[in-house]
């Protein structure tokens, strides 16, 4: 039995907040979320969780200086005692930076997407069966592992200049590891909010069948090769180029491998990427967590450098408007930088299977493990291969390899485009976001080691 | 509130569970960052609610709440999650065996952080940043960070324990960012990653002497934009304590987590290339002693109790470069019949304990620091991680650091590098380590950033080292062509 994630709840709190708050610029962002969540592992469920939680942040402004509490107790007591805290902030704040001032317009953003069909298939009975279900398709000599979670999530973003913003969506994410008693493994994940999207079964299957395929792995030496990277490969690497390089705070720290190259050509013109919330691949966010709206942003066209992600702070430091792509702050972390989460890259005009087909000597890539930048001013990076790497040759998958590493300026390997697929897939950004990406052929990508 | 916790449990008991347990976390954070002489952020964080864990037939389900008022429909809730797991499982959850406790545990502190004024906190910060800019008026960037944690934490269970817990962190640092039309290099005091880390009072900013140490990090950082690219090849490395940590913590401390091994992070977080009999393994040479210490003073990874109940303990990892031990919970120890090594642990009260290492650290030699040196013909002395990669059974690494000080005939030559990678295959690393520095040079340094689990986990952990000396390391990329 969930509690109830409602806009009279949500906006109730921002009313109190402001209520209490009266005379001071004041922008109150609720975040609630409703988390279940099955774990399986050894073909069995190890572990089955649910939370519900719901935080507020208060921010108030006076002047140069901006004061921030976070607080999950939603009470009235502990709301006004919060904004209270926020308020006696301000008393002793040194002068900071110009602040930038609320957002005021349009009054009011809702979107309520809560698919009926997803809440009632994915109640902790059902998610267990579905797993057990798709559990009783493995041969022996096989296990699966993974996860199959149902979230109900809100943003009510609410300030002293009277605009309101809701979002409520529900969603599913499901993600299968089939491994092999000879350690080989697949995996293929699922995530949609909406019901009819979702394939798990179909999902599972790919993670099957990968991990049929991906016995008696040779060993490769590392060098440079042609690679396919497979959706969730790319999606990996778009995380980190978002992360490194798409917002302007990236650039404005002279840290991203877009600074200094606005307007040029970067990646070869087969890439263009696009941060847009309003493809139905992504999910619906119309507004940031400053209360803009959310707009499309082109960030690269044909492979040039057009335009970046920012937020009202950002955007005042570089004398232009925000995209609406805000994301709050985090006690972890302070100002969370701008980044998007709604990319989507463009499709080509081959199948997968054609790209495949049309190879003669090449590297199929799952997807990667623990990537990390090496260099962000060069879109340096580097991970690990995992849950399938296979070789083509003459157009076909011919066997597995071992795990290797590459470390790769995406630079040079986003400029070695030689293919886009046709089909794309929705791909996680971490736990949140939701990209839709195709497949890219690469060629001359480096590999610099293998696993042991 | 120990009424209403223990009426929950009678009620539990009353349904014939197997087990369970409530968890209560109330969490008070204060996150201090500035930039270029301005607070970029202050923010104050408040986080309190509770999980209930239940067994009921072999079964596992857990809810947690914010509302207190609605504890009994948690515990539904909760029950409701264990009936529908057995529908997909094979055999039923045992957990090992453990003493019943009650007890309270306190973090010692001198000075409790929440009692010094956030005014003073700044300053500080804008202090040790005007010293940065003095230092090297040239900087593109300089940033500072302080954070504070109280976690007080209630521990009940069917079993009688009743444990309550006041744990404090607290952590500092400073950045400097020197930067052009090519490049951007930073150099960070003491430790990337905010900072560093302990289970201390503000005692722990007061020692750190960030105002003192920011003239060195802003100058390094100023030198290395200009420093050449380090070479890649083969060469003997020293690597000091600020980046033995990570290496301790991917290349040990998660491959020994029990869980890991046992498959229960395969679909995420990965394995381990360690099985279950591997003990005696020879994971590293003579020279190599790591423990998990969950009772040393100042790590964060030091507590009374673990998330199970579980008394906190010192647990020999690596003997003599043997290994021993894996880190567990009371699930995964049960599973090899074993009991368990107090190390689950919950990131707050909407998370159920996962095995969590807690300070996993490397025990001092007995060289001294030139001695290290003195035995290098030409090689690197590595500080302060910058990246880190690592592959899903721990056995592949890469990472970065902030800078490399050249070693020539055994000696610094104080000619620094930039960008220094290095790589390596876990057991062969560890294995060419020919000398640790002594106790004198041993130093824990905590992260409060460790992701593992699903939903993700943050969890705090420490590793402490002395400086170590390893052989024949693979340093840099470009070579490979």
């Amino acid at each position: 039995m969930w509690p109830m994630l409602s806009k009279e709840r949500a906006y109730a709190i921002i009313d109190l907040v402001l209520e209490e708050a009266k005379g001071y610029e004041t922008a109150v962002i609720v975040q609630g979320g409703n988390e279940a969540l099955t774990r399986f592992a050894n073909s069995e469920i190890h572990q089955n969780v649910q939370a519900s939680s719901m935080d507020v942040t208060i921010a108030v402004t006076r002047g140069h200086k901006r004061s921030a509490v976070t607080t999950g107790l939603c009470t009235p007591e502990g709301l006004r005692r919060a904004t209270g805290e926020a308020l006696a902030n301000l008393e002793f704040l040194p002068e900071g930076e110009k602040q930038p001032p609320l957002v005021g317009t349009p009054p009011e953003i809702e979107t309520v997407s809560l698919d009926a069909e997803l809440e009632r298939e994915f109640t902790a009975e059902n998610r267990a069966r579905l797993v057990a279900r798709t559990l009783a398709t493995l041969e022996e000599g096989y296990k699966a592992f993974g996860t199959l979670a149902y979230n109900v999530n809100l943003l009510a973003v609410g300030n002293s200049r009277g605009i309101r913003r809701l979002a409520i969506q529900n969603s599913v994410n499901y993600t299968a590891l089939v491994a092999s008693a000879g350690g080989g493994t697949g995996y293929a994940e699922a995530r949609s909010h909406r019901a009819g999207d979702l394939d798990l079964a179909g999902a599972f299957a790919r993670a099957y069948e990968k991990a049929r395929l991906n016995r008696d792995p040779a060993e490769l030496e590392p060098g440079p090769y042609t690679v396919i990277l497979e959706p969730l490969a790319v999606g990996n690497i778009l995380a980190f180029l978002s992360l490194m390089g798409f917002s302007g705070k990236s650039v404005q720290d002279r840290a991203g491998f877009l600074t200094g190259k606005m307007g040029e050509r970067v990646f070869s013109e087969k890439i263009s990427i696009t941060d847009d919330h309003t493809d139905p691949n992504t999910f619906t966010l119309p507004f940031d967590f400053e209360g803009s709206p959310r707009r499309k942003v082109t960030i690269i066209d044909k492979g040039v450098a057009r335009e970046l992600t920012y937020d009202l702070n950002t955007a005042l430091k570089d004398g232009t408007e925000t995209t609406g792509h805000a994301l709050g702050i985090s006690p972890m972390s302070g100002m969370t930088p701008p980044v998007p989460l709604h990319l989507v890259m463009a499709g080509g005009d081959q199948s997968l299977e054609e790209i495949i087909a049309g190879t003669g000597d090449g590297l199929l890539v799952t997807r990667f493990n623990y990537m990390n930048p090496v260099n962000p001013r060069a879109a340096q990076l580097t991970a690990l291969t995992r849950d399938g790497l296979f070789r083509i040759r003459d157009g076909k998958i011919a066997g597995a390899v071992k795990n290797m590493r590459f470390t790769e300026s995406m630079l040079h390997a986003l400029n070695n485009v030689e293919a886009v697929s046709r089909e794309r897939y929705r791909t996680g950004f971490f736990n949140f976001g939701c990209y839709y990406v195709p497949a890219l052929k690469i060629n001359d990508f480096h590999f610099t080691g293998k696993s042991g | 509130m120990r009424k209403k916790l223990e009426s929950a449990l009678s009620y539990l008991e009353g349904l014939k569970v197997d087990y369970a347990d409530i968890r209560v976390h109330d969490i008070t954070d204060e996150a201090y960052s500035t930039e270029d002489g301005r607070v970029q952020a202050m923010i104050d964080h408040r986080s309190r609610g509770y999980g209930i864990r239940v067994f009921l037939g072999g079964s596992m389900g857990f809810a947690a709440s914010q509302d207190f008022e609605k504890m009994e429909q948690t515990v539904r809730d909760a029950l409701a999650i264990a009936r529908a797991s057995r529908l997909a499982q094979k055999r039923p959850v045992k957990l090992a065996s453990r003493p019943a406790a009650v007890d309270s545990y306190r973090t010692p502190v001198e000075i409790d952080p929440f009692s010094v004024s956030k005014k003073e906190k700044l300053e500080l910060l804008l202090t040790a940043d005007a010293e940065m800019r003095q230092a090297e008026p040239g900087l593109f960037k300089t940033a500072g960070t302080l954070d504070f944690r109280r976690e007080e934490k209630i521990f009940a269970d069917t079993e009688g324990s009743y444990i309550t817990q006041e744990i404090y962190h607290t952590g500092g640092g400073i950045k400097a960012f020197a930067a052009d039309g090519r490049d951007r290099q930073v150099r960070s005091y003491p430790n990337c990653f905010r900072g560093n880390f302990a289970a201390a009072g503000y005692e722990f900013i007061n020692d750190m002497r960030l105002v003192e140490n920011a003239a060195q990090a802003a100058r390094e950082a100023a030198a290395l934009l200009k420093a050449e690219e380090c070479p890649s090849g083969r060469f003997d490395l020293v690597i000091g304590s600020s980046q033995m940590m990570l290496q301790i913590h991917e290349s040990v401390g998660h491959a020994i987590e029990l869980d890991r091994v046992l498959g229960y992070e395969a679909g995420y977080a990965g394995t381990s290339f360690l099985n279950p009999g591997m003990e005696g393994f020879q994971y590293g040479s003579e020279h190599v002693n790591i423990v998990a210490d969950a009772t040393v003073p100042g790590g964060l990874g030091t507590f009374g109790y673990d998330d199970e109940g579980v008394p906190a303990q010192r647990v020999p990892i690596i003997t003599g470069g043997k290994f021993e031990n894996f880190i567990s919970c009371r699930n995964s120890a049960a599973v090899l019949g074993r009991l368990s090594s107090g190390a689950a642990r919950a990131d707050g009260w909407s998370r159920i304990p996962i095995v969590r290492m807690t300070n996993i650290n490397l025990l001092p030699g007995s060289m001294e620091l030139e001695e290290l040196f003195a035995g290098i013909e030409y090689g690197f002395y590595l500080c302060t991680t910058k990246s880190w990669s690592i592959d899903d059974r721990r056995l592949n690494f890469q990472f970065a650091c902030e800078i490399a000080h050249e070693i020539r005939d055994g000696r610094l030559t104080g000619k620094i590098y930039k960008n220094p990678i290095y790589t390596g295959i876990t057991p062969e690393f560890w294995n060419s380590c020919d000398g640790v520095a002594g106790e004198k040079y041993w130093q824990m340094y905590g992260t409060h950033n460790c992701g593992k689990g699903e939903p993700q986990q943050l969890g705090r952990v420490a590793h402490g080292s002395s400086p170590a000396r390893f052989r024949e390391v693979k340093v840099g990329v470009a070579d490979v062509k």
